[in-house]
Order: structure tokens, then sequence, then C-alpha cells
């Protein structure tokens, strides 16, 4: 017999109370490792560092209200700007409702240019581009799109306007990559095309996205467009893209609060269950715990066979409540990565995974080693009830 | 039967007290257990330590076997001066010296005849061939070999104290400390575990205190101690 197999046996003594504290612990790891991996990735969403140049010019009353398109023109004069794109959410789905995803329809001249690294132009060739630009009804769309769709380039593909009164058949001309998973669930369109089949968006647009030269120049831009613009009947509210997506998380909520606080209730619950477990389980083996230092165990080394029963325990309940999140993680990606995009980045990062384990395993040495600790200085002859 | 005032026959000495004292204290009232205890125990002996329940007998097993301390005078077991060991020096000077006998067996119900004689061990640094070997050498003196891999609940109490005893022998103690040892068992397997203990002493060398209240097994020692309200009382040679 070895140590861990004695640690194993002792801990499987009572098989229903062991199983049921794992089952606990599973679920209280997969919570915190769910809800911390929620908030990492909508933090990301709004620290996106290749964001740190862009803009969001959008009118002032809200994102459902238009801009006109001639704006652009003012935007372009300015000389801390290097590029600028219209874009509508056009809110299109594929052959079902639930089959819903992101697309636009935004300005091809520049969105390559706008969103350079996340369409990975750098790999990109001109001719590639120039296919899309050259057709009219043609689309680009991500490669996590494209596979889940099972699309290749050349494919048609049919949209069902929600927002707008048009169905576009759109033609894929160029399936691209991206750093990120999030940004591959995208596709876009011509501009041109909203305008021609929906008459009241000519010369409109919901928002343009703007790319400065250098970051430093930014404050200086918001504050000279809105106050250019002030004052008119289509006022501006620029903001840096990170705030722009910001306030879409802000519409859940105070989220990080709301998330932090469950997470806390979760880590005090199962702290009370497994030292409430544990001292039940170490007080029902008082005389056993006797008999071992009757043998010569000494009180320490009873002590850490005790709390290497609960890390034990917690081990084996955090890395199955870890590996449940992981499953949870994939399922999510590719359930609802399409629908909503910050969703194909979800994962549980190493991190997240170093934090839930360590917290575990802080609780199992916690609620362990207070009963454990009395258990093994009571005095032997006490535990001993039978020969005291 | 002989009867003589604590002379239990000449040879070395393995536990020698001198006057032992101990008392327990509930808030400031100090109960006195054992008072003015004087005596020397020779190697090999097989001794019954008697007497009515409160008299003291389970306080003095404990002191002897180290699991208790007292509150007055020396004690000499085995060759140490029980009163200058720490608490981590006492666990492991019991390891080596000391085997206990339960009336309830109080083996480990997680783990099976083999496993639970091997515990004593684990704190050697016996290798696992060397464990083996005393675990099958052990269980084969009490007979239980081919019960080696069964849980104490699919053993009958008699076996259940004989594994307990194997565990007790296991490390080759010199000291085998029993309580109660009969009191849980019928008297077939009473008469069997005190055959095998009787056979540890003569055959094996090893010296028993036993405590008991049942006069047939306190028949199976050599000597009888007894005690009356924490004081030795009298020592009856038992002639067989």
């Amino acid at each position: 017999m070895r140590w861990l197999a004695l640690i194993w046996k002792s801990l499987m003594r009572s098989k229903r109370r062991t199983l049921l504290i794992v089952g606990s612990l599973v679920l209280s790891v997969f919570t915190v490792a769910v809800l911390q991996s929620l908030l990492t990735t909508l933090n990301a969403v709004t620290d996106n560092p290749n964001s740190s140049n862009r803009l969001v010019v959008r009118h002032k009353s809200g994102l459902t209200q238009m801009l006109p398109r001639a704006y652009e023109a003012f935007l372009r004069q300015q000389p801390e700007i290097e590029t600028v794109c219209a874009l509508q959410w056009f809110g299109g789905y594929y052959q079902d409702p639930r089959n819903f995803f992101a697309n636009f329809a935004s300005d091809e001249a520049t969105i390559f240019q706008t969103f350079r690294e996340e369409f990975g132009v750098a790999n990109l060739t001109e001719a590639q581009i120039k296919d899309y630009l050259r057709d009219g009804a043609g689309c680009i769309v991500g490669a996590s799109l494209a596979k889940k769709n099972g699309w290749k380039v050349g494919d048609v593909v049919p949209l069902t306007g929600t927002i707008f009164p048009i169905n576009p058949r759109l033609t894929i001309r160029l399936i691209y990559k991206s750093p990120k998973p999030s940004d591959e669930n995208v596709l876009h369109f011509h501009y041109k095309l909203l305008e021609e089949g929906v008459p009241r968006m000519k010369g409109l647009v919901g928002s343009f996205w703007v790319r400065a030269h250098r970051p430093e120049d930014i404050p200086r831009l918001i504050e000279r467009v809105d106050r250019h613009y002030a004052n008119s009947a289509y006022e501006t509210l620029t903001e840096t893209e990170n705030a722009f997506n910001l306030a879409f998380v802000k519409m859940l909520g105070n989220i990080g609060a709301i998330i932090q606080g469950i997470t806390a209730a979760v880590v005090v619950a199962i702290l009370i269950v497994t030292g409430n477990t544990m001292a039940t389980a170490i007080r029902e083996r008082t005389t056993e715990i006797a008999v071992f230092r009757a043998m010569g165990f000494s009180a320490s080394r009873v002590l850490s066979l005790l709390l290497a029963e609960g890390v034990l325990l917690v081990g084996v309940g955090g890395s199955l409540g870890v590996l449940l999140a992981n499953l949870a993680a994939g399922a999510v990606r590719g359930s609802l990565g399409a629908a909503m995009p910050f969703f194909a980045d979800f994962a549980i990062l190493p991190a997240t995974v170093l934090a839930c384990m360590t917290g575990a395993l802080g609780i199992g040495v916690l609620a362990t080693f207070i009963p454990a600790y009395a258990a093994t200085r009571r005095p032997i002859t006490d535990g001993l009830k039978a020969i005291g | 039967m002989n009867t003589d005032r604590f002379d239990l026959g000449g040879g070395e000495p393995i536990i020698t007290l001198r006057d032992i004292a101990k008392s327990y204290w509930r808030e400031e009232l100090e109960i006195p257990v054992l008072q003015g205890i004087d005596l020397e125990i020779p190697a090999g002996a097989y001794i019954a330590l008697m007497g009515p329940s409160g008299s003291g007998k389970t306080t003095l097993l404990n002191l002897l076997a180290g699991i208790d301390r007292p509150t007055g005078g020396s004690l000499e077991v085995c060759g140490h001066e029980l009163n200058d060991l720490d608490d981590d020096q006492l666990a492991a000077w019991r390891n080596a010296h000391v085997g206990f006998i339960f009336q309830n067996y109080n083996l480990v119900p997680v783990l099976n005849a083999f496993e639970n004689v091997e515990l004593p061990l684990l704190i050697t640094g016996a290798g696992r061939g060397e464990r083996r070997d005393r675990v099958d050498q052990v269980l084969q003196l009490v007979n239980l070999t081919d019960q080696m891999f069964n849980y104490p609940r699919q053993l009958s109490g008699g076996q259940e104290q004989r594994v307990a005893i194997a565990r007790a022998i296991v490390t080759d103690p010199d000291l085998l400390v029993a309580d109660e040892p009969t009191g849980a068992l019928d008297a077939k397997n009473a008469e069997e575990v005190l055959a095998l203990m009787e056979r540890l002493n003569r055959e094996l060398g090893k010296t028993i205190v036993m405590v008991t209240h049942d006069p047939k097994a306190a028949h199976h020692a050599r000597h009888q101690i007894h005690l009356e309200k924490g004081v030795l009382d009298r020592t009856v040679e038992v002639n067989r």
C-alpha cells in the first residue's frame, strides 16, 4: 500500500458523501470558471489593441438614427484621419432566422484599410480584393463562418433582411482568416447594394468607422468632429471603438460586479459546504485518528494525511469542473460564436484555470485544516474511547 | 494461587514506574486517578491489570504505553524515560516499542486485513518488499493468511481481533498493551485470542500488559496486579 492509496481509500470511505461533495465542487468550479471567462471575454471586447487608433462616429441620439453620408467628406479632410469606412448593421439571416450571424453593408473601397488587422490583409492577394471590389453583389466572409456553413469562394449566399426590406443574393468573393476567431464570424457586402435596394437609406449611414494615423490624435479628433456637427440636424457622438463596444457590454448592466458577486457567493458557499463535510468526516474518525497516533503516527503526519485528503478531494472536483467548463466553452463557441462574434473568442484561459485550481486547493486546505488540526491536537486517550 | 505484594519475579525490568501520579482536572477540581505507583515489570512478563471500575487500571495502561503523561513521578519503559520525550519522539517510540490491542479491534474499515496490518510499517521506512514479508509472517502467525484480502466487515469478531494482534506485533515491539481484548468476543473466540496472546508471550517473549475485568482472561496472565482507588493493592502470581 502506498500513501496515495491510503489517502484515496480514506476519501472513498463514504462514497455517497464524497461524490456529493465532488459534485458540488465540480459545479462551483465550473460556474466560477465560466463566469470569469465570460468576464475576460467581455473585457477583451472593450480592450482590443487593434482598435487603439479607430473611432466610431454615430448619431448622438442612438444607433437607430442615421447620419448623412456626406459627413464622410468632412471626416476625410481631417489631416489626422487615414481612412473612413461607412458601415451599416444589416441584421440578415441565412436560410433560417436561428442561423443568425453578424453581417454589414460597408464601404467596399475602405473596409480593408480600416480593418486591416481583422481581415488579415497582409495575407490577402491583390487579386482576391479586386474580385470583391469588382462584383457589386459580392461579399466577404470570415473563415469560421464559411466553415460552419460549408461555404467556399463562388458560392451564393441568399440573405433575408430583418431590418431592411431586401433579400440580397451575395456571391462569396473572398474568405479571410483573422487572428481572432470572433472576427471570422462576420459577413460584409457592398454598401451600394443597400442604398440601391432601400431608397430611404440613400445618402444615409448608421456609422462611420474612422482610422486615425496615430492614437494620440484621437482625443483631438473626437472633440473636433462633435463640435463641428453640434446643433445640426444630425449631431454626432464620436467615441473610440473600445468605448463604443463598452456601451454594448454595458447594456447588460454592470456585468463585472454581478459576476464578481456571484463568484464570491459561490466561493463562500463551497467553503462552508466543504468545511462542514470535512469536519463531519473527520469527527466520525476521531477514534481512528487516535489509533493512528497510538500506532506511532505523529500529529503532524496525521494532519498531513487529512490535508492531503482535502486537497485530493478538491483537486478532483476542481479538475473535473475545469474540464467541464472547457467543454462548455467549446459548445458556446460553436453555438453562439456566429450570432454574437465575441463568443467566438470564449475560452477558459490558462490564467482562469490556474486561478480556479488555486482557489479550489485553497478552499480544500482551509476547509480541512481547522477540523484536522483540532482532531490531531485532541489527546489520544480522549479519541480512544474504548481505552479511556 | 500464590499471593505476594508487587513481586513479579526476576529479570531485567522493561517497565519501571517510580512514584507515578496522575490527576485529571475538571475546571478547578483536581481528580486524582493514580497515586504513588512504584512498580517494576520484567521483560517477558504477562500481566493482567485488574480492579474495579475507576480504580485507574486503564490510566496506568495508557501511561506505560506512552499515550498519556503522568502528572508526577518517573516512567521508564523499554529503556526510555518517557517524560523526556516530546510528542513526536514519543510517537516514534510507540511505533518502535509498543503494540496496541483494543477491545473493539479498531481496524480501519476501508483497508483490508493485509493493509491494516501494514499500517504501522508505513512510517518505519521499510520498503514494500520488506513490509510485504513482515505482514505475511504475522498473518501466518495469527493464522489468517487466507483472509488477508478481506475487509473488516467480512471477518468475524475473533478474526478481526487476530488481525488487530497481527497489526500490534508487525513492528516487532517489546511491549504489547491490551485493553479488554476479549471484551467484545464470545467465549470460543475469546479463548482463541487469549491462547494467541499467551503464545506471543511464551514463544516470542513479548511483554504483555492487559487490562481486564474477566477472571478467566486474567487467568491466562502470569501475574495479576490489582488496583484499588488509584493505588496498587496486591499482585497475584497465577499458578497453572
